[in-house]
């Protein structure tokens, strides 16, 4: 427990020093910018945004791309409130009641409560951070590399229950992520695989390129499909006073906390995140309301739960980053590619041997949602001006701007081709219903599973039954197995798309 | 499930035994990268004992993919599914030229120009654009992200063409 504040006020130190808090606030600033745009979800956001970070220290980068990171996730919000379009994925159900306040003239307090929400859930994620980081390192320095590469199958089949539609089609973007993650140099002998002779390729297929590409420009192709201007109903009403009322306090406060806990819950769970923790909690309050009807037609319940979700699970996302070095879900997969980039490799021995860094960040967390609260709701109306560019001026901005964004990583100009390759691929996927964002987890996850069974294999001279006669694999492998028969069986499977049926209707 | 209403009967290119065309032309896809990558990583060394080679992950990688392929284009023979989906050329078509158009001018043109045409370009790819406007933004932002990136970012990209500096 002494440890616990010792390496808090740690953290508040680093993350209070002039130049970090700067970074904390431009960080959230121009995340919430990029965020509000619609049609650019946080991924997008964040990986357009990774380059600006390049020349900072290594702590103040961190703490800069986590204020992009929630800032982009506050931005998501706004747009889905004030124009039911969601600018990512998370903010798909607040736009549900969210946009309906908003066109009763409530978009103020709906605007209010998630801020309050999500600073709520932020700080109680940030407290489960510093709980659970020292003991599940000292965990993850128990785990040798059967162990590990049994938590990252377990990783995986976790992303496939939580993710929507069809779980052979999950899994087989999770392989194509494997076998897009194997381009490159072998770590190990040196030799270079299915690089075709192209020297960019050596170095493998660059994290930051391929999400920008499926995530990125896909998505803005996918936007253009159905005509630019295609149904931006932006709320003309007004903005008229920001604060809820007391009963509006009343009615959000128990769901702000049930959604809170479920988010922290779900953000640990690899592959969960703050998407899947959204839905989860909306349906959650709907289940247990006296008056489900309500739901939809702007009930505050309906965007107090959800975006105190996502925020929490955003934020316990960074725990098995932090601890084990496993990114659970895409945006932590790009941080763990901002990290490399500052030479720095997550895990455990990251915890022990800078704690500055990790305690930092985990501080700046705290800080990054109490500036979002301050400064968010005054600038409610830039966001909403903002809002009003037309999608037919914006899209080409961004597909410059992520152009840019793309070449700067390494001066390569046959990044941005391959980005562009992606976008086409991305959209091709997105066309035939596949998730992109499994083959990015599996992209990130590739090297470090083939290290793993390598070395694993190795130390067993050969014997692959290694991985169920060690205790703690065989039980991470049974329970990975149970979960994938648990979703394949039909019962299960209605259940969980019902949980998703919400975002079509 | 089965005996659910074709959808596909009418204007399909699809004959009817193919039950699920998107799914089909999925998992044929898939198939195909799978195989390709075997293809690509057959000159890699395999296991050496029981050491793993450059080529085993790959292999074994590209062997899942081209299963789980197969899998689910015979999934889409034997059950009903989702018919194609209504590809567009408009925007891929201009999106991917304007980077393609970034990518090639860039080093060569520096990026005013860069910035400038690939703007224009992607512009190109809804039929709602307006050149007036789209000019003065694209004028705008050009201006924005040669102020941005090599001067308060301090990135090392070129602003002017390299024949005018030389």
């Amino acid at each position: 427990m002494l440890d616990l504040f010792s390496n808090l006020a740690l953290g508040f130190q680093v993350a209070a020093s002039p130049v970090n808090l700067g970074l904390c606030l431009i960080g959230a600033l121009v995340g919430t910018l990029v965020g509000v745009l619609p049609g650019i979800g946080t991924i997008a956001t964040v990986a357009m945004l990774l380059p600006i970070t390049f020349g900072l220290p290594p702590v103040g980068a961190l703490i800069m791309l986590a204020g992009i990171y929630y800032g982009a996730q506050y931005g998501g919000s706004t747009t889905s409130i004030l124009v039911n379009i969601p600018g990512e994925a998370g903010s798909v159900v607040t736009a549900l009641d969210g946009f309906q306040m908003a066109k009763q003239g409530r978009a103020g307090p709906a605007l209010a409560i998630a801020a309050i929400g999500s600073f709520f859930a932020g700080c109680a994620a940030t407290v489960l951070i510093a709980v659970l980081g020292a003991p599940l390192t000292k965990l993850a320095l128990a785990f040798g590399p059967a162990e590990y590469f049994s938590l990252m199958v377990l990783g995986l089949i976790f992303a496939v229950v939580l993710a929507k539609g069809s779980v052979l089609k999950a899994i087989a973007m999770i392989v194509f992520g494997l076998l897009l993650s194997m381009v490159g140099s072998d770590i190990e002998t040196g030799a270079s695989r299915m690089t075709f002779g192209i020297p960019e390729l050596a170095d493998g297929l660059g994290f930051a390129t391929v999400a920008m590409g499926v995530f990125g420009f896909a998505e803005i192709i996918r936007n253009l499909d159905t005509g630019a201007e295609s149904d931006r109903q932006l709320v003309q009403q007004k903005i008229t006073g920001l604060m809820p009322t007391r009963k509006d306090l009343r009615d959000s406060a128990p769901a702000i906390a049930r959604g809170t806990v479920l988010g922290s819950i779900l953000g640990i769970l690899p592959g969960g995140g703050a998407v899947i923790a959204s839905f989860a909690a909306y349906t959650l309050e709907k289940k247990i309301s006296r008056d489900p009807k309500r739901f939809g037609r702007g009930a505050i319940e309906g965007v107090a739960a959800p975006e105190s979700a996502n925020n929490a699970a955003a934020q316990t996302s960074f725990i098995p980053l932090l601890t084990l070095g496993i990114p659970p879900n895409a945006v932590m997969a790009l941080m763990v590619g901002a990290m490399t980039i500052h030479g720095i490799v997550p895990g455990p021995q990251v915890m022990q041997k800078q704690p500055e860094l990790v305690w930092g960040m985990i501080a700046s967390m705290w800080i990054g949602n109490l500036m979002l609260l301050i400064i968010n709701l005054p600038l409610v109306g830039i966001w909403v001006r903002l809002l009003r560019v037309p999608y037919r001026l914006l899209f080409p901005a961004i597909v410059v701007f992520c152009a840019i964004g793309i070449y700067s990583v390494n001066n390569a100009p046959m990044d941005v081709v391959l980005a562009g390759v992606f976008g086409l691929v991305g959209y091709w996927l997105v066309k035939h219903d596949f998730e992109p964002a499994p083959l990015l987890l599996g992209m990130v996850l590739g090297p470090l599973m083939e290290e793993n069974l390598r070395r694993a294999l190795l130390i067993s001279r050969g014997d692959a039954t290694v991985f169920v006669t060690r205790p703690l694999s065989a039980t991470l492998l049974a329970i990975a197995a149970g979960l994938l028969i648990l979703a394949v069986l039909p019962s299960l499977r209605r259940k969980r798309d019902e949980v998703f049926v919400e975002s079509e209707s | 499930m089965t005996d659910a209403p074709s959808r596909l009967s009418e204007k399909s290119v699809f004959p009817k035994w193919i039950r699920g065309p998107q799914d089909f032309i999925g998992g044929l896809a898939l198939v195909a990268v799978g195989a390709f990558a075997l293809w690509a990583s057959s000159d890699l060394q395999g296991m050496q004992g029981f050491s793993f080679g450059a080529g085993t992950a790959p292999r074994i990688f590209a062997v899942l993919l081209l299963v789980l392929g197969a899998v689910l284009a015979i999934t889409a023979v034997l059950v009903d599914g989702e018919p194609m989906a209504k590809f567009h050329w408009r925007g891929p078509l201009f999106v991917s030229l304007a980077i393609l158009c970034f990518a090639v001018s860039i080093r060569p043109l520096g990026l005013i120009v860069s910035a400038f045409a690939s703007f224009l370009i992607a512009a190109l790819g809804t039929p709602e654009t307006r050149w007036k406007e789209t000019i003065i933004v694209a004028t705008a932002l050009t201006t924005a992200c040669s102020l941005l990136f090599p001067y308060a970012l301090g990135l090392p990209i070129p602003l002017y063409p390299s024949f005018l500096i030389r």
